[in-house]
């Protein structure tokens, strides 16, 4: 299917005013700090949609969509429970600790707070995961350029590289916060008025329950039986709401480093915690449209379940009106595509690239190697992206290999802000058995992985404890501003985090 | 899992989710005032994250007690 007339001119509007509005910011690029962290001077309401904007991406959309078409409103539970309480834990726990540390990274926090191997492992987990899922999203963005809009696969994955590059190595994580912004507007209009004409069509939500419940009775029941393989409720308590959600809300880097560039604490917090207001909505954009599909087409079946938001966009949309959903996906796609990017440039050059090549270079030789990093991963990209087509769940596979450190990092995240006897070989240690645990009983025993990530996290939790009672405990100066309990009850630890904070101590 | 788990009901899941809510808001309203508005630009109540907080885990709770 390709579009036409007033759809064609929505999406190439779309596509051009995109990289122009974020070449704007790239007059305010003078620093390391300012092309990493926008110079620490977001406000809370940039760093909440910027947020999202990452959060959500086209993968979500299609794979959303075909989640609430086979197992129906539970699907909301990634949105929800999956999300929420876990974004009030990061923004008010977590958040204020990165923030006030002056971090670029994840693994930087971690690094200070246990040692170099847990810095160096994480460093390269994040790099690597991070390296890898953007040959996923350039391939899906040249998938969606070529079938709507019939160009030539290698010339959407060039069109990608260009929107999403240029902006990006030249404005940092300034004109990537920018211009998520404006992407998230442009999906909520083009999601809700998708949703708004849909529900109209079945007859309102009344109409949409009576056409589908007959047939799918647990389809707006938001807890699934303990029997289904794919969701079963437990799982998604344990394994999703306490153990990966967290671990993506309050550990993922893409996500933190949003905060990191707050120009306050409390900013930092507020950002992360209004994030959690429209990602509530996120359901009405992405559940929704499944089950509308359900009720119009119920014939799709197996694979093709995942086209049921593409079915939707064909079937029910007037002429406009695609051409804004399909902005919206491409928002989606490019929101997320630009913060990857951003966030893998950082942790190479920050956890890599400054630690084990050129130390106490100056802050321009950084700035430049960030730009020349963020370079190499668009094309990185643009040629990885091809392999993709090679393994159709090479994307599934990778968000699986992350679930099976997620647990462990949460862990060791966790207990490393929360209890200040935790060692750095506690914190090593966990990390490593935890890593281990959830590898056997992924990849031998064959447990889904919402199982799998609650055990290792279990694992971590109690191998760190033990590990850390029997090693030395840390000197308090080394604590200092990075653990719970010292930050609330020292005045002069206040001073210390202050002084980190501005001088990137 | 054990079978044992099998024979939990499902409105166990509802009663686990409506603690957990309940319990994420009391430990945001037990962090210090100070800490909440820390280098915020004013102490007008709006700027209060708890209340955020809470009325994120209020919908949260309505949400899960409908479906």
């Amino acid at each position: 299917m390709t579009i036409g007339g007033i759809d064609l001119f929505i999406v190439v509007a779309y596509l051009v005013a995109i990289p122009i509005f974020g070449m704007y910011f790239r007059k305010y690029v003078k620093t390391e700090e300012d092309y990493f962290l926008a110079g620490r001077m977001l406000p809370w309401w940039v760093i909440s949609m910027s947020i999202i904007g990452t959060n959500i991406g086209a993968y979500d959309y299609m794979g959303a969509a075909g989640g609430a078409y086979r197992f129906g409103i539970a699907q909301a539970n990634y949105e929800w429970i999956g999300a929420i309480p876990a974004m009030v834990l990061s923004a008010l726990l977590f958040v204020p600790y990165y923030w006030k540390a002056g971090v670029y990274t994840v693994p930087e926090f971690l690094g200070r707070r246990y040692n170099l191997a847990v810095r160096v492992i994480e460093a390269l987990l994040w790099g690597a995961f991070l390296a890898c899922v953007l040959g996923v999203f350039f391939w899906a963005a040249g998938l969606m350029l070529n079938e709507y809009l019939g160009i030539p696969i290698w010339v959407s994955l060039l069109v990608t590289a260009a929107i999403v590059g240029i902006y990006t190595i030249t404005g940092g994580l300034a004109a990537v916060a920018m211009t998520d912004v404006v992407q998230l507007l442009v999906m909520f209009i083009g999601g809700v008025a998708l949703t708004v004409l849909g529900l109209w069509t079945v007859g309102g939500w009344s109409g949409l329950v009576a056409s589908i419940t007959p047939t799918h009775p647990n389809h707006f029941n938001l807890f699934l039986p303990l029997d289904d393989p794919v969701i079963p409720w437990l799982g998604m308590i344990l394994g999703l709401a306490f153990v990966l959600s967290p671990a993506w809300w309050c550990c993922h880097q893409a996500i933190i480093q949003r905060t990191l560039g707050a120009r306050s604490e409390w900013d930092a917090k507020a950002g992360m915690l209004f994030a959690a207001f429209p990602k509530m909505f996120i359901p009405v954009l992405v559940v929704l449209p499944g089950l509308l599909a359900l009720s119009l087409n119920p014939n799709l079946v197996g694979p093709d379940m995942d086209r049921a938001f593409p079915w939707l966009i064909r079937n029910l949309l007037p002429a406009g009106l695609a051409g804004l959903v399909f902005a919206a996906f491409m928002a989606a796609l490019i929101s997320s595509v630009d913060s990857t990017l951003n966030s893998a440039a950082t942790v190479w050059t920050r956890d890599i690239y400054q630690r084990f090549f050129v130390k106490n270079a100056s802050d321009r030789h950084y700035l430049n190697v960030g730009r020349v990093l963020t370079f190499v991963f668009v094309l990185w990209a643009i040629a990885f992206a091809p392999v993709t087509k090679q393994f159709p769940g090479i994307y599934v596979a990778m968000q699986s290999l992350l679930s099976v450190f997620q647990g462990p990092t949460f862990a060791i995240t966790l207990l490393g802000i929360g209890w200040r006897r935790a060692t750095q070989w506690g914190g090593l240690f966990g990390l490593l058995a935890g890593v281990a645990i959830s590898s056997t009983l992924f990849f031998a025993a064959g447990w889904s992985f919402l199982y799998v990530a609650w055990w290792s996290f279990v694992g971590a939790l109690v191998v760190t404890v033990v590990v850390s009672l029997l090693t030395r405990p840390e000197p308090t100066s080394k604590l200092e501003g990075l653990v719970y309990g010292l930050v609330m009850k020292d005045d002069e630890i206040q001073d210390v985090i202050s002084r980190r904070a501005q001088g990137g101590e | 899992m054990g079978d044992w788990l099998t024979g939990l009901p499902l409105w166990w899941g509802k009663v686990i989710a409506a603690v957990f809510f309940f319990g994420i808001a009391v430990w945001a309203w037990r962090r210090p005032r100070s800490y909440i508005y820390s280098e915020a630009p004013d102490n007008h109540r709006w700027r209060d994250l708890r209340v955020w907080a809470s009325v994120l885990m209020a919908i949260q709770f309505l949400l899960y007690l409908t479906f």
